[in-house]
C-alpha cells in the first residue's frame, strides 16, 4: 500500500454534548450531597432548641445538656465500649486463628472452611440475632435442653459477653479476611527459614506469623469495634430481658417513647457517636497506607509449605467445624423451626407442633407482605443504582484528571464508619427540611432506599477498586487518543472491562440492602415498611413465630443470590471484601 | 504531516523535577528519536505532547494547532489531538477483536459502517494483520499484539505518530524484525514520528534525529552518526555506545582542532575538535576507532601513535577486544585484525576524537 492509498483525512471526533468537567463536578457534588449531606441537618438538629420543622427556634447547646445529664447515656456508653471491647478481642482473635488455620496449615477442607467462614457477615444480621436468642436465649430450645434435662450451663446470651459473642460471631468473618490477605501476600520464607532451622511450629507462629499479623490485626480491630459500637439488633432483642442499654438502643428508646416528639437529644447523641465513629475511621487511616488497604484476596497463596498439623488436624477441623455449625448452622434450623411450630421447647417434639399459621401471616397480612415487596423493589432497583453510580463515582477517583478527585475515595468510604441509625436520623431531618423532594421521600419507599443505599456503598467501592486498579492505565489512554472522551472512554472501554466487579458489587448489593434495617427505624411509615424494620417493630411487640419466618425468607434470599453470584461470576471470595 | 515544536517544558511531581526546559524540534516526515536511561523523562515528554500531561511550563504544537501553552492557559484535551500513539504495554483492549479495536477511533468520529469496514481492512492489510480480524488479543501472539496497536494507532491518519518503547516486550529477534519494518512503514506513509526507547541500538538504527535525555533535560539532538562520532558531552559519550575517556590539559591548538597532554603520562594527543577550547579536559574516543598493529609495522606513524602493553584479549565472533596501557593511559580497542605480541603500538586518528569537557 502506498502513501497516498493511506492518506485520508477524516473527521475530527466531535467533543461530547456534556463535557467530562461537568460530569465531574456533578458526580462529586452527589457524593457529597448524599454522604455529607444528611449529616448537616443532624448536627443542625441536635443545636437548637426546637425540631427542625418548626418555625423559629434558637441555637442552643441545651440538647447537649439534657443528654449529657441523663446518667443512663453514660451508662449506655459504659455498656457499648464493654460490648464492642469484647466482641473486637473475639473476633479478632477467632479471626486470625482461622486465617491462620486455613493458610498457613493442612487442616481438612481448607477451601471449602475459608468459604464457610464468611457466611456469617452476609446473613441478615437481625434474623441472625433473632436464631440465636430462639435456640440460646432464656428459654431458647437448647438452653432449656442444657439447663433441665441436662443440668447443664450455657453461656447466657442475653449479657454483655453473651452478646459481643453474637456479634464477634457476625464480624469474624472481617478479621479473617484481613490477616487472610496479609498471610497470602506475605513471604513465607521467614517462616521456612525459622522452621528449618530447628524452630518448633508453635514458636514459629508465635515469633513470626503473629508479630507479621500486627497490621492486620490493628487494621481489623479498629474496623470491627466502630461496627459492633453501632450494633442496634443485638441490644434491643437481646438486652431487653436484663434491661442492659447501648447507646444505639438508647437513642431507638429515647426516640420512640419520647412525649415530645423528635427530641433534639437524639440528635445529640447521634453526633456523638459520629463523632466517635469518625475519629476511628480517622485513626484507621493513619494505621494503613493508603495502598494497604486494597489488598486483592487471593494472590500468591498455594506455593507455600503447609504446616503439618499431624495429630491435631482432625480435632482442629473438628473445632472449626463445631463453631461454624453452632454459630451459623443452628441459629438458622432455629430460626426454621420456629417460624413452623406454635412454640419451640424440648419438651414436646418439635413435629408435634408444627403449623403454617406463621407463614401464613406473611400472606395475609398487609404490613408483612407489603415489607417483602418493598424490601425486593428496593434492594433490587438500590443495587442496580448503587452499582452504577459508585462505578461513575470510582471512574472520577481514580481515572480523571478532576481536580478534588482524592476527596472521593475517602468520601465513599465514610459511611462505613457511620452508625445505620445515624444515617438513618440523618436522613430523616434532611427530608424534613427539603420541601417537596423532602416530602416525596418521606412518604415513599424511595427515600428508605436512598438511605440504604449510602449507608451500602462503601462496599461497592470496595468490590471494584481493586479491579479497576489491576486494569491498566494506558488502556484509556489509547482511547482517549483514539478521539474519545472521557465519558466515551470510560462506556465503552473502562466499564466493560470491569464487568466482572460490577456484577459482584450488584450481588453485594442487594443482599446488604435487602437485609439492611437500622437506617430505615427512623424512616418507615405504614406503607413503607421493609422486612428488616418490620422484623425489629414486630418483635418488640412480642410476634415471634412470624418474624421467624420472615427472617427465614431474608436467608433464603441471601443464600440463593449469593450462589447464583458465585456460580455465574465466581465472586464467591471477593464477595468477602468486606475485610477491607 | 506537520511538524512538532516543544518549547521549554517544565514539569514537576510534587518537588521532583521530571523535565526541566526540554525543547525540540521534529520536522516533517522525520522519525525522531527520545533516548536516555530509565526515569529520565522520556514518556512525561511524550504524555506531554500526547495531551495526559499537562507540564507547569512551555509549549507544545504540532503544525499550526497550539496543544499546550502554559502562557496563554491553552490545553487541548487528548482527545482533539488527534496523534496515533503505541504504548510500551500495547494497551489492545482486551474485550474487543482486532477488527473492533481498529473500528473504534473511526466510530467515534462517526463514519459509516462500510467505510469503517473497508478503512480497517485497508489498515489490517497494510501491517499484515488482515487475516486475524476476527481474533481477541488473547489469541495473538506479542508480536502481533504490537501490529494490532500500531494499526489501531494508524487507523485514523493521525497527524503525528508518538511510540512509546513499542518493542520492549517482544524478543531480541522478533524486536530486530519489528524496527525494520516500522522504520520502513514510516518512510512510506512519510509519518511524522516521535519514538522513545532506552536502547541505544534501536534510537541509532531507526532514527533520523536523536534527542539524548537524561535526569529531565536534553543533552544533545543530533543525527546517529553526530550523536555518536561527536557526543557533546561525558553522559551522552558514555550512554550511547562504549567510550575510552582520556583527560588532559590543553598545551596548543593546530589543525582545527587542539593539542592534549594526556594526564598522568607523557603523550600528546592531536585533536581535530574543540578548536579555542582551553584548560582541562576530556576526550571522548570509540573503541572500534583505535588502530591496533604490530611493533614492528610503521604504516602509521607520528603523531598519536603510542607504544603499548597488551593486558587481554578476547574473541567475540566478528571481533577482538583488547585492554591494554599505554604507559598509565588504558584504553580498550575493537578491532577486527588479530595482532601478535605482548607489546603492540595503538594508533588514534585525530579525527575519531572528541573533546566533551
Ligand atoms: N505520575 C507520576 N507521579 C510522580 N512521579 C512521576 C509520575 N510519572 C513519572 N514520574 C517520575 O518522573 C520521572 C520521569 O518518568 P518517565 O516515566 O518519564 O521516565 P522514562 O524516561 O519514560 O523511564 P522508562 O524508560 O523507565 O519508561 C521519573 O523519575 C518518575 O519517577
Ligand atoms: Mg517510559
Amino acid at each position: 500500500m502506498t502513501a497516498t492509498s493511506y492518506e485520508q483525512t477524516f473527521p475530527r471526533p466531535r467533543r461530547s454534548l456534556v463535557p467530562a468537567w461537568a460530569l465531574h463536578w456533578g458526580t462529586w457534588l452527589l457524593v457529597v450531597a448524599l454522604i455529607v449531606g444528611p449529616l448537616v441537618p443532624l448536627l443542625y438538629a441536635s443545636l437548637r432548641d426546637r425540631p427542625l420543622y418548626e418555625a423559629g427556634g434558637v441555637l442552643t447547646v441545651q440538647p447537649y445538656r439534657e443528654l449529657f445529664g441523663d446518667s443512663a447515656f453514660w451508662h449506655a456508653w459504659g455498656n457499648t465500649l464493654a460490648f464492642a471491647s469484647l466482641t473486637t478481642l473475639m473476633a479478632v482473635l477467632g479471626g486470625a486463628l482461622v486465617a491462620i488455620l486455613v493458610t498457613r496449615t493442612d487442616i481438612a477442607g481448607r477451601k471449602t472452611l475459608g468459604r464457610l467462614i464468611l457466611l456469617p457477615i452476609l446473613l441478615p444480621s437481625l434474623g441472625m440475632v433473632l436464631g440465636w436468642l430462639v435456640i440460646w436465649g432464656p428459654g431458647g430450645y437448647l438452653t432449656a435442653m442444657f439447663n433441665d434435662r441436662l443440668h447443664l450451663p450455657t453461656l447466657p446470651i442475653d449479657t454483655i459477653p453473651g452478646m459481643a459473642l453474637v456479634e464477634a460471631t457476625r464480624l469474624l468473618p472481617i478479621a479473617y479476611l484481613t490477616c487472610q490477605a496479609a498471610l497470602s501476600r506475605a513471604d513465607s520464607s521467614l517462616e521456612d527459614a525459622a522452621r528449618s532451622a530447628g524452630a518448633r511450629p508453635v514458636r514459629v507462629l508465635s515469633n513470626i506469623t503473629i508479630p507479621m499479623l500486627r497490621p492486620a490485626l490493628l487494621n481489623a480491630a479498629t474496623l470491627i469495634f466502630t461496627l459492633s459500637i453501632a450494633a442496634l439488633g443485638i441490644p434491643l432483642l437481646l438486652g431487653t430481658s436484663n434491661n442492659i442499654v447501648f447507646v444505639s438502643s438508647y437513642l431507638y428508646n429515647t426516640w420512640t417513647n419520647a412525649t415530645t416528639p423528635d427530641p433534639g437529644s437524639v440528635s445529640a447523641g447521634a453526633v456523638m457517636m459520629l463523632l466517635v465513629a469518625t475519629a476511628l475511621l480517622v485513626l484507621r487511616n493513619r494505621l494503613l497506607g493508603a495502598e494497604a488497604r486494597f489488598v486483592s484476596v487471593g494472590g500468591k497463596s498455594g506455593r507455600q509449605a503447609l504446616l503439618r498439623l499431624r495429630s491435631a488436624r482432625w480435632p482442629l477441623t473438628g473445632l472449626v467445624a463445631f463453631y461454624l455449625v453452632f454459630t451459623t448452622l443452628v441459629p438458622i434450623i432455629g430460626l426454621a423451626l420456629m417460624s413452623v411450630v406454635v412454640v419451640l421447647t424440648p419438651l414436646v417434639a418439635p413435629w408435634e407442633l408444627l403449623t403454617s399459621a406463621h407463614w401464613q401471616v406473611l400472606l395475609d397480612d398487609d404490613t408483612f407482605r407489603r415489607s417483602i415487596r418493598n424490601s425486593a423493589v428496593i434492594a433490587l432497583v438500590g443495587a442496580l443504582l448503587t452499582t452504577a453510580f459508585v462505578a461513575l463515582a470510582t471512574l472520577v477517583a481514580h481515572r480523571s484528571g478532576f481536580r478534588f478527585r482524592r476527596t472521593l475515595p475517602f468520601l465513599m468510604l465514610y459511611p462505613r464508619a457511620t452508625p445505620g441509625i445515624i444515617i438513618g436520623i440523618g436522613f430523616f431531618w434532611a427530608y424534613l427540611i427539603t420541601g417537596a423532594f423532602g416530602d416525596y421521600m418521606r412518604g415513599s419507599i424511595w427515600g428508605i432506599m436512598l438511605a440504604f443505599c449510602v449507608r451500602n456503598l462503601p462496599l461497592a467501592y470496595i468490590v471494584m477498586y481493586p479491579t479497576l486498579a489491576r486494569i491498566g492505565e494506558e488502556l484509556d489512554r489509547a482511547g482517549r487518543a483514539a478521539g474519545a472522551g472521557w465519558w466515551r472512554t470510560s462506556r465503552s472501554i473502562v466499564l466493560p472491562l470491569l464487568k466482572p466487579a460490577l456484577f459482584a458489587s450488584f450481588i453485594l448489593m442487594f443482599v446488604e440492602i435487602i437485609n439492611d434495617y437500622d437506617p430505615a427505624v427512623f424512616l418507615v411509615k405504614p406503607g413503607t415498611e421493609v422486612m428488616g424494620a418490620t422484623m425489629l417493630a414486630q418483635f418488640i411487640q412480642g410476634t415471634v413465630g412470624p418474624v421467624s419466618a420472615l427472617a427465614m425468607v431474608q436467608v433464603v434470599i441471601t443464600v440463593v443470590v449469593l450462589s447464583i453470584g458465585a456460580k455465574l461470576f465466581k465472586i464467591g471470595v471477593s464477595g468477602g471484601e468486606h475485610g477491607a | 504531516m506537520p511538524e512538532i515544536h516543544v518549547r521549554n517544558i517544565v514539569k514537576e511531581f510534587g518537588d521532583q523535577r521530571a523535565l526541566d526546559d526540554v525543547s525540540f524540534d521534529v520536522a516533517e516526515g522525520e522519525l525522531f528519536t527520545l533516548l536516555g536511561p530509565s526515569g529520565c523523562g522520556k514518556s512525561t515528554t511524550l504524555m506531554s505532547i500526547a495531551g495526559f500531561q499537562h507540564p507547569e511550563a512551555g509549549r507544545i504544537a504540532v503544525g499550526d494547532d497550539t496543544f499546550f501553552d502554559a502562557v496563554a492557559k491553552i490545553a487541548v484535551p487528548a482527545e482533539q489531538r488527534n496523534l496515533g500513539i503505541v504504548f510500551q504495554s500495547y494497551a489492545v483492549w482486551p474485550h474487543l477483536t482486532v477488527f473492533g479495536n481498529l473500528a473504534f477511533p473511526l466510530k467515534v468520529r462517526k463514519l459509516r459502517r462500510d467505510a469503517i469496514r473497508a478503512r480497517v481492512r485497508q489498515v489490517l492489510e497494510l501491517v499484515e494483520m488482515l487475516p486475524y480480524e476476527q481474533r481477541y488479543p488473547h489469541q495473538l501472539s506479542g508480536g502481533q499484539q504490537q501490529r494490532v496497536a500500531l494499526a489501531r494507532a494508524l487507523v485514523y491518519s493521525p497527524s503525528v505518530l508518538l511510540l512509546d518503547e513499542p518493542f520492549s516486550n517482544l524478543d531480541a529477534k522478533l524486536r530486530e524484525r519489528a524496527r525494520a519494518w516500522v522504520k520502513e512503514l514510516q518512510g512510506t506513509l512519510g509519518l511524522t514520528t516521535i519514538f522513545v526507547t532506552h536502547d541505544q541500538d534501536e534510537a541509532l538504527s531507526m532514527s533520523d534525529r536523536v534527542a539524548v535525555m537524561s535526569a529531565g533535560e536534553v543533552q544533545q539532538i543530533g543525527t546517529p552518526e553526530e550523536i555518536y562520532r561527536r557526543p557533546a558531552n561525558r553522559f551522552v559519550a558514555e550512554f550511547v555506545g562504549r567510550v575510552n575517556l582520556i583527560d588532559g590539559l590543553v598545551s596548543g591548538s593546530g589543525g582545527g582542532g587542539v593539542v592534549v597532554d594526556v594526564a598522568g603520562s607523557s603523550h600528546q594527543l592531536t585533536v581535530n575538535d574543540g578548536a579555542g577550547v582551553s584548560g582541562s579536559v576530556t576526550i571522548a574516543v570509540r573503541p572500534e576507532a583505535v588502530t591496533v598493529m604490530r611493533l614492528d609495522d610503521r604504516s602509521v606513524d607520528g603523531m598519536n601513535t603510542w607504544e603499548a602493553e597488551v593486558e587481554t584479549v578476547a574473541f567475540l565472533g566478528d571481533h577482538y577486544e583488547y585492554d591494554v596501557k599505554a604507559g598509565p593511559l588504558a584504553l580498550t580497542v575493537q578491532s577486527s585484525r588479530r595482532v601478535e605480541g605482548d607489546r603492540i603500538r595503538v594508533h588514534i586518528p585525530p579525527d575519531a576524537c572528541a573533546v566533551v569537557e
